[in-house]
């Protein structure tokens, strides 16, 4: 019950994590173009700044600039890279208010529970997509449609957002967060080991059934001692299998919220789909292995052939080599191709002092982040210049031919239909469907029929 | 039977055996083997842990589980300790805990002497309603005492750590100082009376260095007890990073470092290495007195 | 410098309360000798109340509060909503999580806690058998209680892994193939979990209890023995009829402590992932932080705090029959 949870909250900050690495410290800001007026370059920047901010002070008595706190779940690399990006750029530049960074990495929800509780909750909060409808729900959160329609930016044209990654900050079709990236789920691939079994590389041909082949077939017991050494795939509780039954034409959670059709033969048929991968020796390692090694490890350390991960995942071996890596529109199911697009969104506390510039705030400081991260939620920003521009100088290598599956990804991505209750569906659906599956305690049929009055009995009425 | 309060001598209660001295030096040997067997059981894993701290990703997995790694990567510890202001928050555990060691000896010396030497109405109802609180969930008194301190405003500061201490929160060093007071012969305390020793003096002078050693038991564990506090740290300090205490900041790097399934071993038994240090330096170093405090709860109890 | 600042405050703040509590122990002192009360039992209230004030703010108030929470949907975020019994009715006739937990619960303090106390007198008898260096034995076998909670869930979830770097499996293979029967998956087989968690407590405090118990034997006077040896007592019915009875406080003791730490285990379970059900605290804890469901996180608590009471009534009633103390000789 726990561990369903903690899957998708540690696999997703582990995205998030992992998406840091995209502009590693060091790297000087070469952004793209955009509305920040920081952007021109290193040099100009921090020339241009001193200057505005010494005529600024004069004017102003010092109490005037608001301090907003602004909380996220980012280990210390990520809060780094986010002080030194986005918020010092920021900071350095606004004279009317100035953003403070708390990170809380462990036990990232509890915190914000208690000190939403006690009244210190953070004005600023970044929030995964599965928990925005809650806390908006809850009163928690600002409503921000208004406020934002009176700013002139591109963070705030929220028409300009992918559709399906801006309904994860919406609630009762009001906004209430600013989603500040949108990573579609692409296929990432070993060039080496594919070449070594003489395979072609992924591509858009890919359907589900070459996937399987091709995984099977990179599938290897190199040393003869009766267990694979070398794996075609690998999956845990990631990717999720919402991917799948999307792509065969299912749905976990309607649209309109009012069902979770997890029996229909479209879900049936994704869900099984993704029981033919997972903890399958013939393609996949075993639970067991995954729990030792880490199945993000075991792809660097180039014993599994490929990976479906984040558009903004980096890969370095162990010992810091950035390695050769492929990316590939994720295979075609029966249906489509969607792909689940991975977004968090900075959301604004209820009781924030001035709520107008506090909306202000927010809109800079997402506009900050969208230019850091891998891929903007911004359809303006989501093109090849702006997200090639964004790589830092160590992963261009990596990343820069990636980024055309990146990209190509986009028009397919997803993200999940969110319940005010969601970590309690979340937990039963793992609990009750997908660990009974996975670990043959019945059929695919019978475990979502038994499971969706349960998880029915959790949506919204 | 008296039993003293004060260190037991060591042949008392012995099972003598009354063979000739070979043979029972020769009888010894199994029970030498059991110790040690029980000794390796509680060693090993620590052994263990070291060993995989000095270890390089590859070497993790290795099979045969190598024990010394080769080479050694001393590099893990510093990869650890460079990773985090690790020295503001060892400063920060310090105070926290020296602070909190005080306020719990100090008040829980004072509450158990009442309890010990005094009769008031409801004096044996009010213990046992002490002792009960010791099997509150903590959870059951975790928002509530949240909220208490946020209405002080001292949400984010070290007071919800510290000062509490000052209440005697903890009923089993309050148990376990009572017992002694009870087993202190009443007449060095009465002839301090009679000289004209208000309570608290009798308390300082007389009663408290006869049971040091308890002092020294209910210290330790009490450090032990606030040096590894992890739950309090996580609710009340949030940031910046040099207001937290180790335990916190060494859930902040696991945080870091366990993305998806597995964490990296290595840095995570290295920065526990780091961690555990202290106390059990600190044991090694009071350990007798620890001991023997312990033992001497579990038999008063 | 900001550090030097924050650590001023607390002081200031900490000397402060001292200085309170000290004044409100004179005043009610002083008070209560003035209504005429006696001077030993004012200055026994005097006292003791640091610890009854902290009582009633961090143990009375807490508790009330979340007995009141128990009745309510409480999502921390707005008010709570009075719902009666819901919560209660739920969670005993509805919730098969909780009946999952409370069996691991209950299977794991049944297990250890006797488990280790057998142990334990085993360990301590074999240590008082006049052996040299004991010192140094109590020393080592108390070394794991030291460790944080965190750290020994760590090491074990490491050591338990049912790889080939897994310590434990790897080191006892041949048992397993003894037995023709695959090594057991510990923390990722829910079958095993329950198994994983008592090993790995039960190196965190068997070395505690093995140093009480110690000093519970050699607490036994040893004319007991000399007098047994006269009348050529065996080893065994020396055992029985002196070391047991003797012993009997000591067990009393670990037994109450046992069971009490035993129903509220927690840190161990939070730090290791299970697949299916976890501890009863833990599963208070999730549905309290993690589903905002405070008020049914509440009820969970109180549940809880019954059957630590009724077991722990239940042994001290039983006590009276097989607990011996030297003070009441019952022969």
């Amino acid at each position: 019950m726990h561990s369903g949870l903690m899957r998708i909250a540690g696999l997703t900050a582990a995205i998030s994590l992992v998406a840091t690495a995209c502009a590693s410290p060091g790297a000087t800001p070469s952004r793209g173009a955009g509305a920040s007026p920081t952007v021109a370059g290193a040099s100009p920047t921090v020339t241009a700044a001193p200057p505005s901010q010494d005529a600024a002070t004069p004017t102003q008595p010092a109490a005037q600039k608001v301090t907003y706190r602004l909380t996220t779940w980012a280990g210390e690399d990520e809060s780094n890279e986010l002080q030194e990006l986005v918020l010092d750029e920021i900071n350095a530049s606004q004279s009317e208010f100035e953003i403070v960074h708390e990170p809380a990495p462990a036990d990232y929800y509890t915190k914000l529970q208690t000190t939403l509780a006690g009244g210190t909750g953070a004005d600023f909060m970044w929030l995964s997509q599965e928990y925005v409808a809650g806390y908006a729900s809850r009163g928690a959160l600002l409503d921000l449609t208004e406020p934002l329609k009176a700013i002139d930016s591109p963070a705030a044209a929220v028409d300009r957002y992918f559709p399906d990654v801006m309904s994860t900050a919406l609630y009762q079709d009001h906004v209430y967060g600013l989603p500040w990236i949108s990573q579609p789920v692409v296929l990432y691939y070993n060039p080496a080991l594919f070449d070594a079994a003489n395979i072609d590389y992924p591509d858009d041909t890919w359907d589900w059934d070459t996937f399987l082949t091709n995984a099977k077939a990179l599938t290897k017991d190199t040393d003869g001692d009766g267990t694979p050494d070398q794996y075609g795939f690998s999956a845990s509780g990631w990717p999720p299998v919402h991917m799948f039954i999307w792509q065969a034409g299912g749905d976990v959670i309607s649209d309109d919220l009012k069902s979770s059709p997890i029996d229909s033969p479209e879900a049936i048929a994704g869900a099984e789909f993704y029981k033919s991968l997972i903890y399958n020796p013939e393609c996949c390692p075993t639970e067991d292995t995954i729990a030792e090694q880490g199945f993000g490890e075991m792809f660097k350390a180039g014993t599994v052939a490929m990976f479906m991960g984040g558009a903004s995942d980096t890969f370095e071996s162990a010992d810091g080599t950035v390695l050769d890596i492929g990316a590939s529109v994720v295979p075609m199911g029966p249906t489509s191709r969607t792909t689940f697009a991975w977004t968090g969104s900075t959301v604004v506390n209820s009781t924030v002092e001035n709520p107008e510039l506090a909306v202000k705030a927010l809109v800079a400081l997402t506009d900050g982040i969208q230019h850091w991260k891998i891929v903007s939620p911004n359809m303006d920003l989501a093109t090849k210049e702006v997200v090639t521009a964004s790589l830092p100088d160590k992963w261009k290598d990596q990343k820069g031919p990636q980024v055309e599956a990146i990209l190509a990804s986009t028009s397919d991505m997803r993200s999940f239909n969110v319940i005010p209750r969601q970590q309690e569906w979340d937990d039963l659906f793992w609990r009750e469907f997908q660990d009974k599956l996975y670990h043959d305690q019945g059929t695919a049929a019978d475990l979502a029929a038994a499971a969706r009055t349960q998880l029915e009995a959790l949506l919204p009425e | 039977m008296k039993a003293p309060p004060i260190p037991v001598p060591a042949e008392a209660g012995e099972l003598r055996s009354t063979r000739p001295r070979r043979r029972r030096t020769l009888a010894k040997v199994p029970i030498y083997l059991m110790l040690a067997l029980g000794a390796g059981f509680a060693l090993i894993p620590f052994i263990w842990m070291v060993s995989t701290a000095l270890k390089t990703p590859g070497q993790l997995f290795k099979f045969p589980p190598e024990w010394i790694p080769n080479p050694v990567a001393w590099t893990n510890f510093g990869e650890a300790w460079d990773a985090l202001p690790f020295g503001a928050m060892v400063l920060n555990s310090l105070f926290v805990t020296t602070l909190a060691m005080v306020g719990e000896l100090s008040s829980a010396a004072v509450v158990a002497y009442g309890f010990a030497r005094f009769h008031f109405p409801f004096r044996n109802a009010l213990f046992l309603l002490m002792l009960s609180t010791m099997m509150l969930p903590w959870v059951v008194t975790l928002i509530p005492g949240f909220l208490i301190w946020k209405q002080f405003g001292l949400i984010n500061t070290f007071d919800p750590l510290t000062v509490g201490a000052l209440f005697a929160w903890g009923p089993f060093y309050i148990f376990l100082l009572r017992q002694f007071f009870l087993g202190v012969s009443r007449d060095i305390e009465e002839a301090a009376i009679v000289d004209g020793a208000n309570p608290v003096q009798v308390l300082w002078y007389v009663m408290l260095p006869l049971v040091r050693p308890v002092l020294l038991a209910v210290a330790v564990l009490s450090f032990q007890g606030n040096w590894n506090n992890f739950k309090g740290a996580l609710i009340y300090l949030q940031e910046p990073l040099t207001r937290f205490t180790l335990p916190l900041g060494l859930q902040f790097f696991q945080a870091t470092l366990s993305g998806g399934e597995s964490p990296r071993w290595h840095l995570m038994m290295a920065m526990s290495t780091l961690m555990v240090i202290p106390v059990m330096v600190l044991f090694f170093l009071a350990q007798r007195q620890f001991i023997e405090g312990i033992q001497l709860g579990g038999v008063k109890g | 410098m900001p550090r030097i600042e924050w650590y001023a405050e607390t002081l200031l703040r900490y000397a402060f309360v001292a200085a309170v509590i000290v004044g409100i122990m004179l005043l009610t002192y002083r008070g209560l000798v003035a209504v005429g009360v006696r001077r030993q039992t004012a200055t026994g209230f005097a006292l003791i109340l640091p610890w009854f004030l902290g009582f009633l703010i961090w143990n009375l108030f807490p508790v009330a509060a979340s007995l009141y929470l128990s009745l309510t949907n409480y999502n921390i975020l707005q008010t709570p909503d009075f719902v009666g019994l819901a919560n209660y009715d739920r969670l005993l006739n509805q919730d098969q999580q909780f009946w999952a937990s409370l069996r691991l619960t209950m299977a794991y303090s049944a297990i250890t806690v006797p488990l280790g106390l057998a142990l334990a007198l085993l360990a301590a008898t074999l240590l008082n058998q006049g052996v040299r260096g004991v010192g140094l034995w109590r020393t080592l076998y108390y070394l794991p209680a030291v460790l944080p909670a965190f750290v020994t869930a760590l090491l074990w979830r490491f050591m338990l892994l049912p790889t080939r770097s897994g310590l434990v499996n790897t080191a006892t293979e041949p048992i397993w193939s003894l037995f023709g029967d695959n090594a057991p998956r510990w923390f990722l087989d829910p079958d095993t979990v329950l198994w994983g968690f008592v090993i790995m407590s039960f190196w965190g405090v068997f070395g505690a209890n093995t140093v009480i118990m110690l000093a519970g034997l050699k607490n036994i006077p040893r004319d007991l023995y000399e007098a047994a040896d006269v009348d050529g007592a065996g080893i065994l019915p020396k055992f029985r009829h002196i070391t047991l009875p003797q012993l009997t406080p000591t067990l009393f003791y670990l037994l109450i402590m046992g069971i009490i730490a035993g129903v509220q285990i927690f840190d161990i379970g939070l730090f290791v992932r299970v697949p299916r059900e976890n501890f009863l605290n833990v599963y208070l804890y999730q549905q309290g932080f993690t589903f905002f469901n405070m008020g049914y996180a509440s009820a969970i608590a109180w549940v809880m705090l019954v059957i630590i009471l009724v077991l722990t009534l239940a042994v001290f009633r039983s006590s009276q029959a097989w607990v011996y103390y030297e003070s009441e000789a019952r022969r």
